[in-house]
């Protein structure tokens, strides 16, 4: 069960995330998919997001994440974030504090997109067992491909996988996932400021026979200042077997800036 | 059970589908030339031989901005900084309309969506690679050297529009700038006087000009913005510098952006030319930025250009104004003249490569005719160079911006204009520059009043002498017990000096083109 801490986590909470620009998409904020993008060389950047969640069969939680990002070469970004959560949560009984497991992580993209050529881009984190009930560090891979379709419409195709160090007795050692982003500007050609996003997502349970879960998530990146970014958006994992850890609503906001 | 084999499967039903969406294909057929390729490559210039790699590259190579505080004090201006951001958008919706087929209705409908968004411009700097992302993905390598040398713009102003820092520590972080510039990447432009003749003189050039000059007209309005503010912004004050934006960027949005009878694009020298004289490496590279822009626009509106070789022609253009192609040259160095090595610069400008039509001497500016950058246009005597080009005041009206030798030059040129004018004089200290405005009837305001002057008019040989500005009354005190031959000069408060008006300069001489007084463009067709 602990394990859907860290799947949540990683889809829910915001890991990493790129530039601050409202048409940059990061992971978390507010939905779970990254775009292809790496922040800017020698770019700084702090993402702040809060969320309310209400999990399948328990009464409501609610999580916050804080990330720094550091551009370290071009096209290539470190971070390192924190993913805390109060009161009610999927995949756990517990219902107190618990600051989450911090994790580490590296991203590079390996070309723009190029014509009909597709950014492409890896990221790999490494989640160090910070939380409560969690032992070892867990390691995810997630491929990145980024398309332009119809103009000014953005597909991302996130391929994961994540690699369990110290899975509870019925729990996956291997836990893969995919979901399909979809951004665009709005707007157009009045406001420059907006940009819609949603996602459709599947992923395995990290419960063995369970069955997957399936999600589906719309939110909105409205730029702020020159250096800043709201994000709101609401998810939801609407597929799921009866004994799948999931929430059956998260309301989240948030907000970024870089420097 | 969701095994990893049925998410591969899930992709692999999925990655087809992201081809037939991309908006990449109907463009091909869009850009169908209208001559056979054959005919059209044999005109056009061959590729340089080893062209470095970058030239191709496929990274995204984005870079963050220097850091500083004074990044994004252009806001302390909201109207230029607004104007700024509109500027973006239009580049990038013309430029996204030029490669989607839609270069029919460039000076119709694409001019309109423009021209609704310099009425009302963006408080936030919009993103211009999501305005354009066709284009982005057809000349990423393009755009990356447009974006670096627009945040070397944007920076540079920030820079001048800061409270924040001294007049000499923007001094030094301009040249801070400009060597993070040219350091960080390979895709610099070089700050070398470029021969404008040349790179305006390809089979492709002014094709853009001619088939689109109402869009035409906005890139040269936006250019003309983007070099008048540097001197608008130098040596002054907040509230100077938003006075004389209210004169400026009324001329901007009546005037500027809409004139399509320009000879050439506006240049830096003619916009800026005390910025252009302290900084030429920057007013260099501005310029053959925005030649680069007029260069691009030519290839894309040239139909009879077949598609892969517009891609080289861009190529090709990007390598011509770019810092590594000229490694090693300096200033008025000339491989071969009137050729992409040609380095010279108009007398007592360092920052202007030659022009059109003209020689080192004189130069057709638009509106005023043939002029030379070393003299005063007022009184022809010599401008001052060096650590003393401070000293000459500057005249802005009508769209261009002059140096004159003295404040009585300035003065009397101004009441020469139509419209407002904005007059920069100096005074005692390089620091308390007096801002001047001449009204729609040729009254002059200033938010000094307390300044004085200076003026026992005479010949124009020394009119640097007779004429002179001071910031305070103690200030001309103290000049007048400092040079005691001066006692018996006439002395003037600003109210008094503004309701003067001199005679009519004893040295001028109007200047001569090479091959005549009369305008050239007009004579040789805009050739």
């Amino acid at each position: 069960m602990k394990r859907f801490l860290l799947v949540a986590g990683l889809w829910l909470a915001g890991s990493v995330a790129f530039a601050v620009d409202h048409n940059n998409i990061d992971a978390g904020r507010p939905l779970s998919f990254d775009d292809a993008e790496a922040i800017a060389y020698r770019e700084r950047a702090v993402e702040f997001g809060a969320k309310l969640v209400s999990p399948h069969e328990k009464s409501l939680g609610a999580a916050g994440a804080l990330e720094f990002l550091y551009g370290f070469a071009r096209d290539s970004h470190v971070s390192l974030d924190l993913d805390p959560s109060w009161g009610a949560r999927a995949g756990s009984d517990e219902e107190r504090f618990d600051i989450g497991n911090v994790a580490v992580g590296l991203f590079h993209n390996f070309n723009r997109e190029v014509k009909n050529l597709p950014a492409f881009a890896l990221r790999g984190d490494v989640f160090l067992p910070t939380g409560r009930n969690t032992g070892g560090a867990d390691i995810r891979l997630r491929g990145i491909m980024s398309k332009t379709v119809q103009q000014y419409s953005h597909l991302h195709l996130n391929i994961d996988s994540t690699f369990v160090s110290d899975p509870d007795p019925g729990e996956r050692n291997v836990i893969p996932a995919l979901t399909l982003g979809w951004s665009r500007p709005i707007g157009y050609p009045r406001v420059f400021t907006r940009t819609l996003v949603a996602e459709a997502g599947v992923r395995s349970s990290d419960l063995n026979g369970s069955g997957p879960i399936a999600s589906l998530g719309v939110g909105l990146r409205q730029q702020m200042t020159v250096r800043s970014v709201m994000d709101v958006g609401v998810r939801s994992d609407v597929i799921g077997g009866r004994s799948a850890p999931r929430d059956n609503v998260a309301v989240i906001v948030g907000y970024s800036v870089g420097f | 059970m969701f095994p990893m084999s049925r998410l591969i499967l899930i992709g692999v039903v999925l990655l087809p589908a992201f081809q037939p969406l991309s908006a990449e294909a109907p463009m091909a057929k869009m850009s169908m030339p209208k001559e056979s390729a054959e005919t059209s490559v044999r005109n056009l210039p061959p590729m340089p031989d080893n062209l470095p790699v970058w030239l191709t590259n496929k990274r995204k190579n984005h870079i963050f901005y220097k850091q500083g505080r004074y990044n994004f004090d252009i806001y302390n201006i909201p109207k230029l900084a607004y104007d700024l951001n509109a500027v973006a958008v239009g580049h990038a919706m013309a430029y996204e309309d030029l490669v989607t087929g839609k270069a029919g209705t460039l000076d119709t409908a694409t001019f309109d969506r423009i021209n609704w968004v310099l009425k009302h411009p963006p408080k936030l700097m919009p993103d211009e690679a999501a305005i354009s992302p066709t284009f982005g993905r057809r000349y990423g390598v393009l755009e990356q050297v447009f974006d670096w040398t627009h945040v070397l713009h944007a920076q540079t102003v920030d820079v001048l529009a800061s409270i924040k820092l001294t007049p000499e520590e923007k001094d030094r972080e301009i040249e801070a700038l400009w060597k993070y510039y040219v350091d960080k990447v390979p895709y610099a432009v070089t700050g070398l006087p470029m021969n404008m003749a040349f790179l305006d003189g390809q089979p492709y050039s002014m094709t853009f000009r001619e088939k689109y000059p109402k869009v035409n007209g906005l890139f040269w309005g936006y250019h003309w913005l983007q070099g008048a503010m540097y001197d608008m912004l130098s040596g002054v004050t907040l509230p100077q510098q938003k006075a004389a934006y209210d004169v400026q960027g009324d001329r901007y949005h009546k005037t500027e952006l809409y004139r399509t009878n320009r000879p050439f694009m506006p240049m830096f020298a003619e916009t800026s030319p005390q910025f252009a004289l302290k900084y030429p490496h920057l007013a260099n590279a501005f310029d053959n930025l925005h030649m680069l822009h007029d260069m691009v626009n030519d290839i894309l509106a040239s139909d009879w250009i077949p598609a892969p070789e517009k891609e080289k022609q861009i190529q090709r253009a990007i390598w011509l104004v770019s810092a590594q192609a000229h490694q090693g040259e300096k200033p008025g160095d000339v491989k071969e003249e009137g050729s992409m090595h040609d380095h010279r610069f108009m007398v007592g400008m360092p920052g202007m490569g030659l022009m059109k039509h003209g020689d080192e001497e004189v130069m057709w500016m638009d509106g005023m005719g043939w002029m030379s950058m070393a003299d005063c246009h007022h009184c022809s005597m010599e401008l001052p160079q060096g650590k003393d080009a401070w000293k000459a005041s500057t005249v802005t009206a009508e769209g261009w911006t002059m140096r004159v030798r003295c404040p009585l030059c300035a003065r009397d040129m101004s009441a020469e204009t139509k419209g407002r004018a904005i007059l920069h004089i100096p005074t005692e200290d390089p620091r308390k520059t007096l801002l001047v405005i001449s009204d729609d009837a040729g009254n002059l305001h200033t938010e000094n009043p307390g300044a004085f002057f200076i003026e026992q008019e005479s010949s124009h040989r020394k009119c640097h002498r007779w004429s002179q500005a001071f910031s305070s009354r103690q200030a001309l005190d103290r000049y007048l017990s400092d040079h005691p031959d001066s006692k018996d000069t006439k002395v003037v408060s600003f109210a008094q000096w503004a309701e003067l008006h001199g005679k009519k300069p004893d040295t001028y001489i109007k200047p001569v083109g090479p091959h005549g007084p009369e305008n050239p463009y007009e004579k040789k067709g805009m050739e």
